[in-house]
């Protein structure tokens, strides 16, 4: 077993990039260079011909590393500062649907008639895009709300774990009708282990693995709800919006929120929508890369092997 | 019967879901009252209102603009067409792309490619989107080559390759990893090494053998896949600014009940023409692979 050996790097490069992900989220608005309200519209800059005045965007420099948008906010310090509730809000989202989900799909797929299996109680809402029910519920009070960002950000998360928990209760239940079937589970039933103990004892530590890896997948679609919602003006924490000329504006800085308000700038002044972009990519590729590594090390106990 | 009952709550749940704008509602700037509130009476006078309109008929008109109020079934036809040729052309890209992937990626060993298929899997539809069109943007400024366009300017005017692109890709991943594990699995069947034993080329065995065990979980997954795509019809659709269905729902301007409730249940007969199209597409896979 030489390949066992083998530092497993997608791991280790996972769990660094999520410790700077937290780094980021919780020091994030200490760090940040400039405040997050401020703007600079125009600036004077010395040149052969004497000053000369230059209007925002900037592009990046040494004083605006990221650049500065179309109103002259700081890309860095936007981005450091609506960190946290990017990564915090996935991560309780994930972690909300994987508890509720997880605890009804052990029992569920334990008290569930074998004959059944496979048949998805959830259709309706399953063919359903789970963004369709958070957006109709955070249209009438996500934009100009009197309500603080917190108070939205709470409700929302709330209501993207709800909209998660059917997908985790069929794959935990599905999983679990597979498993009961072994003998080490009749065994221990046989001994008299009630449902509970099976499921404690047993099947936990068995699907350990899958539990850990759907949490990150988990926390991986609850950006891509967060994002497809910004795309949409639908900001996490709640939109302003302006009326002559309608403009959208996030007010937490949270990271898919930025890339949906900045979502117009291809064409021109890319950096403005590149960088975020970048942020939110980055925060993907670290779960991703977490998740592919515990998968490896789950997988590298089972393994069959191809005929031809 | 059980479709029927899948339709009618799909309908019941259209009806609430697009009430619930009105329902709770918290809009400071516009109605001058700060405070959030919870107001089902709204929601049930837009239902109510929907179906009295019906017998006028002016639950089939919406407000485009400040003063005209066209009929909703003056564009739709075009708009369905529009939506089911971009969802259909990609399925079958989807479907064909991955079935052959699928076959071959099903041994590989090499971690990296799943590692990429892996990443491409879980990028968002809209973060796919932004990045292609930064691509083609970033591609022109640098070498004046338009390699496709970054959005519909006009209806005359569509943006092909890009939606069609974004739409397969999803699916595609999806398909692939799937098929993948199905193809392994019954490539350690002990028929496969029968046949392989009995000196069967291997081409013959992936078309008598391996093709035909796979089919069944395509079949299977293709109520997944169209769902799927659903979902990035609307950021497709939105972003690349095609004439679609979905486009309906995010007129600027007020909430339109009916407009919205009228889009969404085109949304659903969409659905099922996508879904058998699809259906069809593999029973004549079927035939082709799995006769007797």
């Amino acid at each position: 077993m030489s390949k066992g050996k083998r530092i497993n790097w997608r791991l280790w490069s996972g769990m660094i990039l999520t410790a700077f992900l937290f780094f980021v989220a919780i020091f994030g608005p200490a760090m940040a260079p400039y405040d997050d309200d401020y703007e600079e519209k125009i600036v004077y800059v010395q040149t052969d011909q004497g000053s000369e005045l230059k209007a925002a965007p900037f592009p990046p420099s040494s004083k605006h590393w990221f650049g500065t948008d179309k109103y002259g906010h700081d890309l860095l310090t936007l981005l450091l500062h609506g960190a946290k509730y990017t990564v915090f809000t996935a991560i309780i989202v994930a972690l909300g649907r994987l508890i509720i989900g997880g605890a009804a799909g052990f029992f569920g797929g334990m008290h569930r008639a074998e004959k059944v299996k496979g048949k998805n109680q959830f259709g309706v809402l399953g063919a359903f895009p789970a963004f369709l029910i958070v957006y109709f519920v955070m249209l009438g009070m996500n934009i100009n709300s009197s309500l603080s960002p917190w108070q939205l950000t709470v409700f929302q998360a709330a209501l993207m774990t709800a909209v998660g928990i059917p997908g985790v209760y069929s794959v935990i239940q599905s999983k679990t009708i597979e498993l009961r079937k072994k003998l080490f589970v009749t065994a221990a039933s046989s001994l008299g282990g009630g449902t509970s103990h099976l499921i404690w004892k047993h099947l936990f530590p068995h699907l350990k693995g899958n539990l850990i890896a759907l949490f990150v997948n988990e926390i991986i679609a609850t950006l891509a709800l967060i994002g497809q919602l910004g795309i949409f003006n639908l900001f996490l924490g709640g939109t302003i919006k302006q009326f002559v000329p309608v403009i959208y504006f996030s007010k937490t800085h949270e990271w898919a929120g930025l890339v949906g308000q900045m979502r117009g700038f291809v064409f021109n002044a890319q950096w403005i929508l590149f960088f975020p972009l970048c942020a939110f990519i980055l925060a993907i590729l670290s779960f991703y890369l977490l998740s592919r590594g515990l998968e490896l090390r789950e997988r590298a106990a089972m393994h069959k092997f191809p005929h031809i | 019967m059980k479709l029927l009952f899948t339709l009618c709550s799909i309908i019941i749940l259209i009806f609430i879901l697009a009430a619930l704008p009105m329902t709770l509602h918290d809009d400071s700037r516009s109605t001058k009252d700060n405070e959030f509130r919870f107001t089902p009476r709204a929601g049930l006078e837009a239902v109510k209102d929907y179906f009295i309109g019906l017998k006028s008929g002016e639950t089939f008109h919406y407000r485009q603009g400040s003063d005209r109020e066209p009929s909703f079934f003056r564009d739709i036809g075009s708009y369905l067409m529009s939506s089911y040729f971009y969802l259909v052309v990609s399925g079958l890209i989807a479907v064909v792309v991955s079935l052959i992937i699928g076959a071959w990626q099903a041994k590989s060993k090499q971690e990296w490619a799943k590692d990429m298929l892996g990443f491409l899997g879980v990028i968002p539809d809209f973060i796919l989107v932004l990045l292609l069109q930064l691509a083609v943007v970033s591609v022109y400024q640098s070498t004046g080559i338009h390699v496709a366009k970054v959005a519909s300017s006009s209806t005359d005017n569509p943006a092909i390759l890009l939606p069609i692109i974004t739409l397969s890709v999803i699916p595609v991943i999806y398909l692939i990893r799937t098929l993948s594990e199905q193809t392994f699995e019954v490539l350690t069947e002990d028929y496969i090494l029968t046949a392989k034993s009995k000196g069967i080329s291997r081409l013959s065995i992936y078309i008598q053998h391996v093709f035909r065990n796979i089919i069944p979980s395509l079949k299977a997954d293709l109520h997944k896949i169209a769902a799927i795509m659903m979902g990035n019809l609307f950021i497709v659709e939105y972003l690349y600014n095609t004439r679609g269905v979905t486009g309906l729902m995010f007129i600027e301007g007020d909430y339109q009940y009916n407009l919205i409730v009228n889009g969404l249940l085109t949304l659903v007969i969409l659905y099922l023409f996508f879904y058998w199209s699809m259906r069809l597409f593999v029973f004549g896979l079927e035939r082709i692979f799995a006769y007797e």
